[in-house]
Parts: C-alpha cells; structure tokens; sequence
C-alpha cells in the first residue's frame, strides 16, 4: 500500500517536475550529501572530485556531510528529496550494499534510490600484526578452528564485519558468526587500532585504510580481494588462493538521487563523470590512497550494486546475520 | 523554593522517571535480540542499569530532603508578574516550534529574520532601531558566511532564493 | 643521519616565507572559526583540508595544524562572552568564564584563556617532540579493560562541578548517561529509543545537546525575566590579567598541560574529558573551592590548559604509530597520505627532515597563537557591549546556524530547543549542567569499552583487572570515591 502511494505520487512530481523545472539541468548550485564523516574514505573522495566535478557541471557543487547510524541519516535525506537533481547523494558501499543486506530495520531500500555512476573501487585486504605469528590465510583458518579467533570492524552493518564473515566462510570455517569473536569498534580507525593493539586479531578493511600501516610494517596483508595484485601489498589475491568468488567484495563510491530521477539527468550526469574522472589531479589522489578509478554508466552501476547486494544477502541470509530488530 | 522542597521533588520525579524507564521505555523501546550469549552483553543491561541508579539517585534525594529543615524561601516575584513571564515563555516556546515547521518551506535566512525580531520584541526590547536593523542584517551576514565562505548547504526555502 | 643533521635539514624545510605564512594565515582561520559557535575545529580543519592538496607537504601540513591550534583556543572566546562554547573541549571553560564575563571581567578571563592556551600548547608541543615515541608506545597498551578503567576514573570529574549537591550532580549525569543511550547498539546494532526515525538512529548531535544545554537556557531566562541584569556592568573593561594572576594559576596551567598530553595521546579520548578533568583537579588542589563556578580564575586556565594541551600530543599516536586519536587527526592524516607520506615508525627513518619541520613549526606555532589571539581578543571585546536585549537574540540566530551547520540536519535544531528547555528546567531547580555534560560524552565510552571487554573475554569478569594500568586506575578511582565519601561526611557533620 506504502509502496502504491509512493510510486503514485513519484510519477505525480516526476509528471510535474518533467513539464516545468527541467528547462536546462542544472540552473543552480546542486547540493552533494556526504553521508559520512569528514575524512573518511567517501568523504575524502567526495570532496577530492568535486573540483573536476564542479568545472564539468558549470555550477557549483555543495557538499554537506548528514553523518549517522553507518550512513543511514545521510541516505534518508536523498531517499526523501524530490527528484530534481538538485540534491544527490555520494553512495557507498557500507550505506547501500552492506547495510541492506544485513539490516532490517532500515529505513531505505536499494529500490529507493537510482544510480548514476560508480567511479571509485576499493579493493579490500585481509590483515594481522606481525607478532601475531599468523603469516598466511591458512594460518588464520587453522587458527579459526582452533576457536579464539577475533576481528575488529566499524561497526554493526560494517563492510569490515561482512568482509570478514565472507572471507571466513570463502575459507571453509563453519560457522563463523559463533566461532569467531566480532569485536565492533566505532569507526575504520578504531578498527584498525584494535588490531594494532592486540584487542581483536585480524581485520579485512579497504586497502587505503591500512595502506599506512602495512608500508610501516605494523601490519601484514594475508589476502587482497581483487584479481588484481594491488600496489604495496605484498599478498596473495583471491584468484591466487583460488576463490574467485571474494571478487565481489571491494568497496566502492558511486552517485545516486532518488529513485525516480528523470532519465536526462542521469546521462547528464553520465558525461560529467566522463569528464571529472579524466582530471589528472584527481586520479592521481586518489590513486595515491590506493583506490582504483573505474567509471560506469547509470546502467552498468544498478546493475554492479544490485550483483554486490545479491551475494551479500544471500550470505547473511545463510549465515542468519541479519539484524531484524 | 526552599531547598528541601527542591530535593523532594526531584527525588520524587527521579523515581517516577526510573519506573517508567524499567516498566515502559526499556521493555518496549529498547529491542535486542533473542540470542544474546549473556545478560551483560545485551543492550537492555545498559539502560536497565542506568534506570536502576537513577532510582537509588531519587531514593537519595528523598532521603536528604526529608532530613533538611524547611525554610521558607522569600516569593521574590509578585503572581502577576509571574503570569506575564509564563505567558512570554509560552510565546518562546511556540516560536522555537514554529521555526521548526516553516524552516524546510520558508528557507533558514528568512526564518531567522523573524525569529530574530519576535524574540527581540518579546524580551521587550528598548533598541527598537538596532533590533529591526540586526534582524534583517545578521542572518544575511551568516548566511553569506556559512554559505559563501565555509560552504554549508543552508536550506534556502522554495519562495525567495538567495544567491 | 644524526639528530643535529635532523634539525638542520627540519630547519631547511621550514624557514622560508610559505611555511609562516601558512601557520600565520592557519592559525587566524582557526581562532576566527572556532569563535562562530557550531563551525567546530573539525570543521574547519575539513574545510581548509582540499586547498592543501596543491601545497608542500610542510607547507599543506603546517596550515592544518594551525587551524587546528586556532580552533581550539578560538572556542573559549564565545565560551566565555555569550556562554556558547564554540568548539566542544572549551565547555569547561564556560562554568568559569561565564560568571566572569557576567562580573564584568570578560577581558581578564579571555587574557587567562590566551596565556593558559599558550602555555599548554608549549608543553604538549614539547611532550611531542622529546617523548612522543615512548608515549605511543604507553598508549598501544590500552585495550578496552583499560579504557573501561580510566573512564570510570574519569566519571569521578561529576563530583567535581556537581557544585552544592552532589545527589543532584549524580541526578544530572544520570540524565546525560540516559540519554547518551539513544541510537544504535554497538554490538547488536539494534534500536534503542530511536522509534524507528533515521535522525535519532546515530545517536543525539553531541554539539546540540552541548548549546541546547548552556546558551538556550540563558535566552530562555531572559524571557522569563527580561530586567533581571538591569544596571549589571558587563563591559569588558581595561581588566587585562596581570602576570601575579598568571602565576598563580601557574601550577593549575602546567597539571592542566599533563593531563591534556596524557589523555591526548591515547587516541580516542579527546579534549572535552581532558578539559573537565583538569578543572577538576585545579578545584580540588585550590585554597579557593568554593569559588569555582562562581567566576574563579584559575578555574579558566586549568580548563583552557586542559584542552590545549591535548593539540600537541593527539599527534603523538598520528606520527609515531599512523593512528589518528580523533577526527580532526584522521583529517591530518588524510592530509599526509594526499601526499605520499605513511605517518609510523618508518617515517621516523624515511622523512625526518619533514617530522623535525613540522616540530619547529609547531614550537612557532604557540608563539603566533599568543599574538593573533591576543588581537582577536581586542576584537571580539565589543560583543561584550551589545546591550543583552539584542545580543541574545542574536546568540539564538547565531546558534541555529550553527547547530545546522554541523551536521546539515534541521532535527538537530529542535534537539537543541528540547535541550534548551531541559536545562532551564535543570537551572531552576538547582541542577549543574556540567555532571550532564560529562556523562553525556562518558557514558557510551564506558559502556561500549565495558562490552567489548567483555566480548573480548567471553564474559569474564576477570579481563577488567589485567595489567598494571588497570589496577592504577581501580585504585586512583577508589581513593578518589573514598575521599568524596569522606568530605561528604564531614560537609552533612558541620551542618548539624
């Protein structure tokens, strides 16, 4: 019934919107909603694309940051805008693919929103201290089994606890959510504290997040998840350790509105990212924290995030992760 | 008020607070799973914790204002004159809420403007001039501020759109 | 390379015009935004963060930290006139600086401020620089049960600003613990308190709550009784410190300083609690307690000491280890990676050079922040002049910019006007808002470090004493427990 009302009136403003407002996209400042804090992984992208962004939009671009509930607030803000695209939302990973699979009471779902593009990838890495004496992932396996294994995340609804439930069970320990300790942290740098400081023993996070403590020597990378090797990991990748199907899990931003944003503005957006992503600059921050800078059109994103979603509910649901209350 | 009717007050309302912590909020507000290991680990644990010092605070409270003599505090303000500031505080109170409904529609900047005028007027203001003057200035200033300089996205309101 | 080689190839780094100038002009955004309440030191490390992309890294990293240092002192200039604490750290600085300002001695305690900030600033600049690689080696050791530990110690700060009662402090934590509760759970991730609404799921704003509970209930009181500060002098004066109040506050400032390096560089801890527990210690050691939270000088610079000395050391964990403490260093560190640096160890051996820059720059750094706060001061005197009729209005305007603009969230608006008239409420019938306050940023520390402690042990009680620094913080809070006990004996005693 919800949902009947909701599409009728969407046509009913996206009818409205269509036959006045949009005469020439953009005609004013667009607002950008980070739904993360400052200096986190997706607000150092956002704020790092809006420059080349800004120049290819021709009008300026605001970022704001709505921070809570693992990028929830943020989300609901944009699920809830019209559909002008004059409010758009930086989309992550942990806000739109882990956090639906895993919550459910959540107030959005990814049917909610439309994407226009995903431009950033994050492989994801696997690490322990060195005086953990666990050198390989089989080590780390062995050690699961053995019982007293922990991990650390973000948080609840983290791409870090699902990261490592997934690799965990990829390896074949039974029962991960029992066997092995999650410890949540709040937030990507407590998480890796906690395994610097001996609280949990392992983590799987994006590669830029422990990229410092890697080339320090503080950590050591048991498994990158791309086919790829990455840059100053010295790890197998998954297709090494023969589990292709660990590919799925990178992390990524991407850009989204409303789900029933016009066709026009999506392909306007189209040719913007085109455009920023192509500045030297920018890639060459971003690629500096390790990211990979990958840019899909409004279809080839749906339907990247839908997959990722896919293969991550249907672990939850086999594992019973989900949280319902 | 004297001093032992504050203590017996609070006392009282600390109790009445920590009763309907443990017997409504926490039980029907408060979700945790079916599966939770160990009682402390559950997140009813904290909350049921917390209700139950605030309990024993109010317990505490009753007890030392039972033990404190009663003296008489000086009424420093005549009935009417506490009419009138009640009446003012009800008149604040419905434009904090006011500000709150109209700000998504009539934009933050022109908002201000009127709640800084009425809350100018309200607290009967002799700088007639300067309170109309400021009122139209200082949420033009911030605005340009915040929006211009630090970058925020200050809702602007679908009538009069600022630059 | 030896050490004098260090200093040298640090100095060649440093001495040239940019890198002052980025200080210079770092510091002065830094002091001006932490004046405008809501527009945090955070924020204004964020905002300056994208420009430094295209700078040295010195030069980029320099600018950071000078916002940051000037954020910081910036924020007890609105703590002190309008009861605003423009960032969170300088919330202490409020139960002292208020009741000066209103004294008519708002210059004496912005002077105190300035000259408490500097001197913290040294010493935690100092504390980096010679013991920074055995402090973030100490503070690798605190694991949950030890944090669990220094935050129950911590707690004890609530007897310490409860002022005449302490049940009614102990009432007014409990408010603030209670209401910490709301949000997602850390563990479970289910819903406490938060009916299903997106806004109240990542808990309460911290900076809503802080301005809901200290400015609003002034313009609210105003309301109530508008003549009430008729013919009170609030002018500022020509009441600058003198340099006798400065010494004797000396001991205050230099505790204030250890303490904030301490609590700074075990990361995750923050200025607000370093701030509050430093006030707490000057009262507690001073001749005059009774007048603190009266308008006690000393009571500003132990706070303001608190929270300055904090700046310096939070990068102790950021250079020596690569873990930033709080947000504003996770920012720095973005900074650095922009940049191709790895704060660790490895730095220590790679890029020296820009480590001893950036320790001369810093030393700098306090000696800018004595002048350019020393003028803001002398602008932002005139604040004090505004007649009240229109400066209040104008701290509500102010406020509701600034609430919005912290998180970019109309609710938070309304969490601070709900707040405001919980601490009306709280003022008239005689609760410190200060216990709330503390408790507020405490409570989910304690209770989040107490369940991950006990994750961690499968739920044994017996984690929560391993170690040595646990039992030092058992045995600090119990004396600290006992010795309240025992003045409260004595005070009920001498008035019967």
């Amino acid at each position: 019934m919800k949902l009947i009302k909701k599409t009728i009136l969407g046509a009913f403003i996206l009818g409205l919107s269509a036959t006045v407002a949009l005469a020439e996209y953009p005609e004013r400042p667009i607002s950008m909603v980070i739904p993360y804090g400052a200096g986190g992984a997706t607000d150092i992208s956002a704020r790092s694309i809006a420059a080349p962004l800004g120049e290819a939009v021709g009008k300026p671009l605001i970022m704001a940051n709505i921070t809570g509930a693992g990028g929830a607030t943020g989300s609901v803000t944009i699920q809830n805008a019209k559909p002008d695209g004059y409010k758009m939302l930086f989309a992550r990973v942990g806000s739109h693919s882990v956090n639906p699979a895993m919550k459910a009471t959540l107030p959005y779902t990814l049917d909610d929103f439309r994407f226009v593009t995903v431009y950033e990838i994050n492989p994801v890495a696997c690490a322990v201290t060195p005086a953990s004496g666990i050198k390989s992932m089989s080590d780390l396996v062995a050690k699961a089994k053995e019982g007293g294994l922990s991990y650390s995340s973000s948080g609840v609804g983290s791409l870090l606890q699902l990261a490592a439930v997934m690799v965990l069970d990829e390896f074949g320990v039974e029962d991960p959510l029992n066997t092995v300790t999650h410890i949540p942290q709040k937030g990507g740098g407590a998480a890796a504290t906690a395994v610097l400081n001996g609280t949990v023993n392992f983590l799987c996070t994006n590669s830029s997040a422990i990229a410092g403590f890697v080339a320090n020597g503080q950590l050591v990378p048991l498994l990158v998840t791309t086919a790829q090797p990455v840059v100053g990991f010295d790890a197998p990748t998954s297709v090494d350790l023969g589990k292709p199907a660990l590919q799925q899990l990178v992390g990524w931003t991407g850009i989204a509105g409303p789900d029933d944003l016009p066709d026009d503005v999506a392909k306007k957006w189209g040719t913007w990212m085109q455009a920023a992503t192509s500045n030297a600059k920018f890639r060459e921050i971003m690629e500096s924290r390790g990211s990979v800078i990958e840019l899909m059109n409004p279809i080839d994103a749906n339907a990247f995030i839908l997959q990722q979603y896919t293969t991550f509910r249907a672990l939850v649901d086999k594992l019973g992760m989900r949280i319902e209350g | 008020m004297s001093d032992k009717l504050i203590q017996l007050r609070l006392g009282i309302g600390a109790i009445c607070l920590a009763a309907f912590l443990l017997l409504i909020a926490i039980p029907f507000w408060v979700t945790s799973p079916s599966n939770v290991p160990n009682i402390i680990l559950s997140p009813i644990f904290w909350p049921n914790t917390l209700a139950i010092i605030t309990a024993l605070t109010g317990i505490g409270l009753v007890l030392s204002g039972l033990s404190l003599f009663s003296v008489k505090a000086p009424k420093s303000f005549n009935s009417e004159k506490n009419t009138r500031a009640f009446f003012r505080l009800s008149i604040l109170g419905f434009i904090m809420g006011i500000t709150i409904l109209v700000m998504p529609s009539l934009g933050l900047v022109w908002t201000m403007m009127l709640v800084f005028s009425s809350s100018a007027f309200l607290v009967g203001t002799t700088y007639t001039k300067t309170a109309i003057i400021c009122s139209i200035v200082l949420p033009l200033i911030l605005y340009l501020f915040f929006a211009h300089v630090a970058g925020v996205a200050i809702p602007q309101g679908d009538y009069v759109r600022l630059p | 390379m030896s050490f004098i080689d260090n200093i040298m190839a640090g100095f060649s780094l440093v001495a040239n015009l940019e890198s002052f100038l980025a200080l210079f002009v770092g510091i002065t955004i830094g002091t001006v935004a932490g004046a405008i309440p809501g527009l945090s030191a955070t924020m204004a490390v964020a905002l300056t963060l994208p420009f430094t992309f295209s700078m040295t890294p010195i030069t980029g990293i320099l600018l950071l930290l000078g916002v940051y240092k000037g954020g910081i002192f910036g924020g007890s200039i609105p703590a002190i006139l309008i009861k605003t604490p423009g960032t969170p750290a300088s919330s202490a600085t409020i139960l002292d600086g208020y009741p000066l300002a209103e004294k008519g001695q708002a210059g004496k305690a912005l002077g105190m401020a300035l000259w408490a900030s500097c001197t913290a600033d040294l010493i935690s600049n100092l504390a980096l620089i010679l013991f920074a690689g055995w402090l973030a080696s100490f503070a690798l050791n605190f694991g949950p049960p030890e944090f669990f530990t220094l935050i129950l110690f911590s707690l004890t700060i609530i007897a310490g600003v409860s002022g005449e009662s302490l049940l009614r402090g102990a009432l007014s934590a409990m408010f603030g613990l209670l209401l910490a509760t709301v949000g997602l759970d850390l563990i479970y991730g289910t819903q406490r308190f938060t009916f299903e609404n997106p806004n109240m799921m990542g808990g309460l704003n911290f900076i809503a709550v802080l301005i809901g509970l200290f400015a609003i209930p002034e313009i609210i009181g105003m309301v109530w009784n508008p003549k009430a500060d008729e013919g009170k002098s609030r002018a500022l004066g020509n009441n600058w410190v003198t340099f006798q109040e400065y010494r004797n506050s000396f001991r205050s400032i230099v505790r204030g300083s250890f303490i904030g390096v301490f609590l700074g560089s075990i990361p995750g801890i923050g200025a607000a609690p370093s701030a509050f527990l430093s006030y707490s210690e000057a009262r507690r050691k001073s001749k005059n307690k009774e007048n603190f939270g009266k308008g006690e000088l000393e009571g500003v610079a132990a706070a303001e000491a608190g929270n300055n000395g904090v700046a310096g050391a939070t990068l102790i964990p950021l250079l020596a280890l690569g873990v930033p403490g709080d947000v504003i260093t996770a920012i720095i560190l973005g900074a650095f990676m922009v940049h191709g640096l790895q704060p660790g160890p490895m730095m220590f051996l790679i890029n020296a050079d820009i480590i001893y820059g950036l320790f001369i720059g810093l030393i700098v750094s306090s000696v800018f922040l004595f002048f350019i706060g020393s003028i803001a001061i002398r602008g932002f005197k005139y604040v004090a002049d505004i007649p009240r009729s229109i400066l209040f209005p104008s701290v509500m305007v102010l406020c509701v910019y600034g609430v919005f603009a912290v998180n970019n969230n109309l609710f938070d608006v309304g969490v601070m006007f709900v707040m405001g008239w919980i601490g009306f409420f709280m003022i008239q019938y005689k609760i410190p808002a200060a216990p709330f306050l503390i408790a507020f940023i405490l409570g989910p520390l304690l209770e989040d470090n107490f369940r991950q402690s006990m994750l961690m042990s499968g739920s044994s009680a017996s984690i929560l004493f391993r170690g040595p620094i646990t039992w030092f913080f058992w045995l600090l809070t119990s004396i600290t427990v006992f010795t309240i006990a025992r003045a409260g004996i004595k005070t009920r005693q001498n008035d019967s």
